[in-house]
């Protein structure tokens, strides 16, 4: 296993001044001993620069970047420090607004529709996801990267979130596989005789579930369309 | 015209694709058809031994397609039915020995000759199979009521689909006691798996192994359950497309008629 050190000071030459980004999670004296390294390869052109200090998203440095600050400008006579300007954030509503009206056209969702009967020995796949209008005769194989929606009677084997996408999940009107496999977690169809009801499998925690997509609704709290 | 040339296969074997060759090709000469059966199990031939004329072959179809003889010289005439042909298949060479070309070339010579040529094409989906269904016109995929025969059809049917052959369906061995106690899968289920166009239903019935030994074609057979299956679905495959097709039952005695009649019974 490799841990990959991140240097606790970075520095950036920036337009007329430079960008020092500080490791938060580090204490401040070697902060400063990293900040006195880097500064004294600088020499002269410390001088009046603008230095710009930069956190990251970590939030209550306000002493340490004024302490770090006023270290830089006794000993080094930088010019002004300042902190990175806010990033502009936009208001969710407007977010929500956005993906209201034209999230979708946007987006290139690829699925792979088909209609009509897979028979035994033929195999489907797709990079996406699938939607089969039809049944799928026992022995075919559907294999695809996302979900696997069978508008029909599910009979054969299906492979959903190939290779290893454990959030796929596969929705059929009547849910009778041989075998099922979403991501890299592989179940034995059932045979039991139940009503054709719409069921969906998924995986949670690690094991493969079948649920009543109706009674379940695994998409009902996704308050408003997502492109998928 | 041209005649028809009709594939009978079914992937699986021993589903009893040989013994509807037979009775078909019996059943559409009775009809009044030039008919040529042909045997196309090259190696293991069958065909012959059902219609009892194995101890007249002199010439096969490798001899036909490799030219080594004429069709007339190969096509062995039935003597108790009229314009019934057998073109029966080698015993001592493989399924190598044909081409598709070859088939093909035999193909074009068969159907200026012939109304209906049967071709009974071997069991599994490699060579053999690829030969017999080369240059057919329509196919009969046999299948039993078995789950594992559902499955072999139903893969037959997507490579005959593949080559733009629209197969038809004859489930065979139906015994409708088992099916009316739910042990048997019925024509219903069968069909809803396979779902392309049923060409006829056949019971099980014991005339078949006896018709076979003797050499008899089974639809010369009245007493014959399957033999008159038989029958109609040749009279189907003849034209008489809206002859209905019959589901077989089990014979009922005087009470079970009773109370299927007073509605106890399904």
């Amino acid at each position: 296993m490799t841990i990959e050190m991140q240097p606790p000071v970075k520095l950036k030459g920036v337009g007329d001044g430079f960008w020092v980004t500080l490791d938060p999670s580090v204490s401040e004296d070697k902060l400063k001993e990293e900040v006195t390294r880097l500064f004294e390869r600088l020499k002269h052109l410390t001088i009046n620069a603008r230095i710009t200090l930069d956190t990251g998203d970590a939030r209550g440095c306000e002493n340490l970047i004024a302490n770090i600050g006023t270290f830089l400008k006794n000993t080094f006579d930088v010019g002004v420090v300042t902190t990175p300007p806010a990033k502009r954030s936009v208001p969710l509503e407007r977010i929500r607004q956005r993906d209201l009206s034209k999230g979708w056209t946007q987006h290139r969702s690829e699925v792979l529709m088909l209609r009509g009967r897979v028979r035994s020995g033929q195999r489907i796949k797709a990079k996406k996801h699938i939607v089969i209008i039809g049944n799928v005769n026992p022995g075919a194989e559907i294999s695809a990267g996302g979900n696997i929606i069978v508008m029909g009677r599910l009979m054969g084997q299906v492979h959903a979130g190939d290779p290893d996408n454990e959030e796929a999940v596969v929705l059929a009107l009547d849910f009778r596989p041989t075998q099922i496999q979403i991501g890299g977690v592989v179940a034995a169809g059932i045979d039991e005789n139940s009503d054709a009801v719409a069921e969906f499998a998924s995986i949670d925690k690690g094991r493969i579930i079948v649920q009543d997509y109706l009674k379940a609704e695994p998409f009902g709290n996704i308050p408003w369309p997502e492109v998928i | 015209m041209e005649g028809k040339i009709i594939v009978v296969t079914s992937g699986k074997g021993g589903v009893g694709k040989t013994t509807a060759t037979a009775s078909i090709g019996a059943a559409l000469a009775l009809e009044g058809n030039r008919v040529a059966v042909i045997d196309m199990d090259i190696g293991l031939r069958n065909l012959d031994v059902v219609l009892g004329l194995e101890n007249r072959i002199v010439f096969n179809i490798v001899d036909v397609v490799n030219k080594r003889c004429k069709l007339t010289q190969a096509a062995i005439r039935d003597r108790r039915i009229e314009n019934l042909f057998l073109i029966p298949a080698s015993q001592s060479d493989n399924k190598d020995v044909l081409t598709t070309a070859g088939v093909e070339r035999a193909a074009k010579i068969l159907k200026k000759e012939f109304d209906y040529i049967l071709m009974d094409s071997p069991a599994g989906i490699e060579k053999g199979f690829e030969n017999s269904i080369v240059s057919a016109s329509e196919a009969i995929v046999i299948c039993t009521p078995d789950v594992s025969s559902v499955r072999d059809a139903d893969r037959v049917i997507g490579l005959l689909y593949a080559r733009s052959i629209t197969p038809k369906i004859i489930v065979n061995r139906i015994v409708p006691q088992m099916v009316a106690k739910g042990d048997m899968l019925s024509h219903e289920d069968v069909m809803e798996v396979l779902s392309v166009e049923l060409a006829g239903l056949v019971p099980m019935d014991e005339q078949v192994v006896i018709a076979t030994n003797m050499g008899m074609p089974l639809v010369m057979q009245n007493n014959s359950k399957a033999g008159q299956a038989f029958r109609r679905i040749a009279k189907r495959l003849n034209g008489e497309t809206d002859l209905p097709i019959q589901v077989p039952t089990h014979k009922t005695g005087m009470w079970n008629k009773l109370s299927q009649k007073l509605g106890f019974k399904k």
